[in-house]
C-alpha cells in the first residue's frame, strides 16, 4: 500500500518536476486603463421662419430646458474629456444670433456659447468646443443641469426665404471620454 | 423558457479505462469484472479542468515588462472572437459504489457528485464598447448576441444498470436525479447598438435589444447570507430542496472480433426545472434617439416640458427592464463518447493473474469469459453540444498493462483548445485498493501559465472481484 501511494506521488511529482511557468505579475491589473469614448446626439432645436416673423421684438425665443444628462453620476464621476459639436443651419431670410448658456442647479451661468449666422443662403456653421485638459473646464459639463437658449432675430419680421421649409436649426452632438477604470 | 446547458470536461483518459470503476460514469455499458467496488467517500473521484482556447494567463500577466494595456489590446481585443471560450468544471464525488447482482451478468452502480461549471464566450462587441466606446463608428452594429455565459452548481445522484447481453455485447443505462443549487444563464441574447446619421440631429443612436439573464438560487443564497444560513441553504438545495431535474446515460460495448472492440455512450440526456428561487431579468425593445428634439412650432404650447425626462421615459417605455420569478427549464449538456479499440500482446490472465481477480473482462460470475490483454490501442471521439455549435475532440490512445498492478494510458487529443494535448493516466491496483491519477496537456507543463487547457482526475476505490475460482 505504501509503495502504491509512493507511485502515485511519483506520478504527480514527475508532473510537477517537469512543469514550470514563466514568472507572472498579477499586480499588472492595477495598471489597466479603460477609457472608452462615446458619441451621441445631445439636442436639436428648430425654429421656423414663420415663428420668427410672428414674434415682434429682437429676441424671438428664450427658454430654459432641464438637461440632466451630464449630471448622471455614471457620466459625471467618470468623464475625462470631451467635445461638443454644434451645427447651425440657417435657411431663413434673416441673420440670427443664438446664445447658449449652461446653467447649474441654482441657475448660475457656467458657460456661454454665442453663434451668429448670416441670412440664407449661407453655409452651415460648425463648431467644436472641447472640455477637459485641452479645452474648457470639465466642471462646466459636470455641473450643467439646465440649458438656456436665446435666439435673436438680427433682421426684419417681414421677409420670407425662398428656400423650402425655412428655419434656423441648431444641431449638437457630444463625444466624451470616460474613465471606466 | 428553455436554455441549453453546455459545458463539461472531456475525460478522454478515463473513458474506456476499464480497470477504473469511475469509467462506468462515462459509459454505463462498459464491460466490468468487479464483484463490487466502493469509492472512498469524497476521494473516489476528483476532477477538474480550465480552458481558454485562444488566450492564456501568460499572454496577459507574464512579467515581461510590456504594458498590460498593450497586451490586452493586441492579444484579446484584436484577436478574440465570440467563438472563443473560457470554461471550467470541478467535479467531486462524495459517494460511489457498485455491486454485482445475483444474476452475474448484471452490475449495479450508484453514486453522487457535486459539479460546478461555467462557460463564457468572449463578448467581442461588448468588449469593444467597454474598451473603445462607439465614437467615430457610424453604421457599425454592435452585436448584442455576443454575450453568452452560463454556469451552475448541481448535485447529481445516479443509479446505473450494466447488463452483459452475450459474449459480445454489453449494454448499460444510468438514471440521474439532478438537484440544482445555483444556475445562471444568459445565452439567448439578440439585438444591436448602432449610431447612424440622424434624420434631424447629427447622430441617431439605436438600441434594439432582446436580452435575458436567468438565475436560480442566487436570491436564496443572498437571503441565506443575510440570515447567516448559507451552509444549511447549500445542503437543502443540494439534496432535493432546490431545482430538480432528470437525466439518462446510455452506453454499450460491442466486440467486433476477439480483439477489436467498439464502445459508445450518450451522457446527460436530461433537463432541469428551475422553479425554486428563480429570477429572470430582461431588457427587450427598440428605440432610436437623436437627443432632445424641440420643434418650436410644434412644441410651442409645451416649451416648459421637461424634454430630458420625457426622452428618458420614452426610452424606458420602449425598452423596458423587467424582472420576473417564473420557472424555466434548462437542458443538461449532452455528451457523446465513442471508441474503437484493438487489444494485442499477451493476455494478462496468462501470467499469474491479478492479485484478487480472475483477470478477465466481464468475468465475475459470468459464463463466457474474455481476456484482458497487455496492450490496447485505439481512437476515441468526444462531442458536446455547445451554444455555438457542437464541439468535437479526437483522441488516439495506447493502454499498457504492467503485470496486474499497473495500467497506463497515454492519449493524444486534438480539439478546440490545442492540437498538442498529450495526456497520461495511471491506475494502480494494490490488493483491493485502487488508485488512479490522470493529467492532461502535459506538454504545456513547460509553462503552465501559457497553457490553454489543463485538467486532472484522481481518485481511490476499494474493489473486489470475488473469490478466485
Amino acid at each position: 500500500m505504501k509503495g502504491v501511494c509512493n507511485l502515485i506521488m511519483v506520478f504527480f511529482a514527475l508532473a510537477l518536476m517537469f512543469s514550470c511557468t514563466d514568472k507572472q505579475d498579477f499586480n499588472q491589473i492595477d495598471d489597466l486603463e479603460i477609457t472608452p469614448t462615446y458619441e451621441t446626439s445631445v439636442f436639436y432645436v428648430k425654429a421656423q421662419e414663420s415663428i420668427i416673423n410672428r414674434i415682434n421684438g429682437v429676441s424671438f425665443f428664450s427658454q430654459d430646458f432641464n438637461f440632466d444628462a451630464f449630471a448622471e453620476p455614471f457620466f459625471a464621476n467618470r468623464v475625462l474629456s470631451g467635445v461638443l459639436t454644434y451645427e447651425l443651419e440657417n435657411t431663413t431670410s434673416k441673420p440670427i444670433e443664438i446664445i447658449l448658456e449652461f446653467l447649474d442647479e441654482n441657475e448660475n451661468i457656467l458657460d456661454t456659447e454665442i453663434f451668429r449666422t448670416d441670412a440664407a443662403p449661407t453655409s452651415t456653421l460648425t463648431r467644436d468646443v472641447a472640455y477637459g485638459p485641452t479645452g474648457k473646464n470639465l466642471e462646466i459639463i459636470r455641473n450643467t443641469s439646465k440649458i438656456r437658449l436665446n435666439a435673436t432675430n438680427l433682421g426684419d419680421n417681414t421677409s420670407a426665404s425662398s428656400l423650402p421649409d425655412p428655419a434656423i436649426i441648431l444641431r449638437s452632438s457630444a463625444k466624451f471620454t470616460l474613465e471606466v477604470r | 423558457m428553455f436554455t441549453l446547458g453546455a459545458r463539461a470536461q472531456n475525460k478522454q483518459i478515463l473513458y474506456d479505462f476499464n480497470e477504473i470503476p469511475q469509467s462506468l460514469n462515462l459509459n454505463p455499458g462498459m464491460e466490468t469484472d468487479f464483484k463490487w467496488f466502493a469509492g472512498i467517500p469524497f476521494l473516489s473521484g476528483i476532477s477538474g479542468y480550465a480552458g481558454s482556447n485562444n488566450i492564456s494567463v501568460n499572454d496577459i500577466f507574464a512579467d515581461d515588462g510590456l504594458d498590460i494595456n498593450l497586451k490586452i489590446r493586441e492579444r484579446a481585443l484584436n484577436v478574440l472572437t465570440p467563438k472563443d471560450e473560457f470554461s471550467s468544471t470541478i467535479q467531486l464525488e462524495y459517494i460511489n459504489g457498485g455491486f454485482r447482482s445475483a444474476d452475474p451478468t448484471i452490475f449495479y452502480s450508484f453514486g453522487g457528485y457535486l459539479e460546478l461549471d461555467n462557460i463564457t464566450y468572449w463578448p467581442q462587441d461588448y468588449a469593444s464598447l467597454i474598451f473603445d466606446g462607439n465614437a467615430d463608428q457610424l453604421d457599425r452594429e454592435y452585436d448584442l448576441s455576443d454575450l453568452k455565459s452560463r454556469g451552475s452548481m448541481v448535485n447529481v445522484m445516479h443509479f446505473g444498470i450494466n447488463k452483459r447481453m452475450d459474449r459480445n455485447l454489453t449494454l448499460g443505462v444510468r438514471a440521474k436525479l439532478y438537484s440544482g443549487i445555483v444556475d445562471y444563464s444568459t445565452s439567448t441574447n439578440k439585438g444591436y447598438f448602432r449610431n447612424t446619421i440622424g434624420q434631424n440631429n447629427r447622430i441617431a443612436t439605436t438600441l434594439s435589444a432582446d436580452l435575458m439573464l436567468r438565475t436560480s438560487g442566487i436570491e436564496a443564497f443572498d437571503q441565506a447570507a443575510d440570515d447567516d444560513a448559507v451552509s444549511s441553504e447549500f445542503i437543502k438545495r443540494a439534496f432535493l430542496g432546490g431545482d430538480l431535474g432528470l437525466g439518462l446515460d446510455v452506453g454499450f460495448t460491442y466486440h467486433l472480433s476477439e480483439r477489436t472492440t467498439l464502445t459508445g455512450s450518450i451522457l446527460d440526456l436530461g433537463f432541469m426545472h428551475h422553479s425554486n428561487s428563480a429570477k429572470t431579468y430582461s431588457l427587450e425593445g427598440r428605440a432610436t434617439v437623436e437627443g432632445i428634439q424641440i420643434d418650436i412650432l410644434e412644441d410651442f404650447a409645451n416649451l416648459n416640458t421637461d424634454f430630458w425626462q420625457n426622452l428618458v421615459d420614452e426610452v424606458e417605455a420602449a425598452i423596458p427592464f423587467n424582472t420576473d420569478t417564473k420557472s424555466y427549464i434548462s437542458f443538461r449538456p449532452t455528451k457523446l463518447y465513442g471508441s474503437i479499440r484493438n487489444d494485442f500482446g499477451e493476455p494478462v490472465g496468462n501470467t499469474g493473474g491479478r492479485l484478487d481477480c480472475n483477470c478477465t473482462v466481464g468475468s465475475s460470475g459470468g459464463g463466457e469469459l474474455r481476456m484482458a490483454y497487455r496492450n490496447s490501442i485505439g481512437a476515441q471521439i468526444y462531442m458536446i453540444n455547445r451554444p455555438r455549435g457542437p464541439q468535437v475532440a479526437l483522441t488516439g490512445f495506447y493502454t499498457r498493462r504492467i503485470g496486474n498492478i499497473i495500467a497506463l494510458k497515454a492519449t493524444y487529443t486534438a480539439d478546440k483548445f490545442t492540437y498538442t494535448n498529450v495526456g497520461l493516466g495511471l491506475n494502480i491496483q494494490a490488493g483491493p485498493v485502487n488508485l488512479y491519477a490522470m493529467a492532461d496537456n502535459l506538454l504545456s507543463y513547460r509553462n503552465l501559465a501559457a497553457s490553454h487547457y489543463a485538467s486532472f482526475q484522481f481518485g481511490m476505490n476499494i474493489i473486489s472481484w470475488g473469490a478466485k475460482k
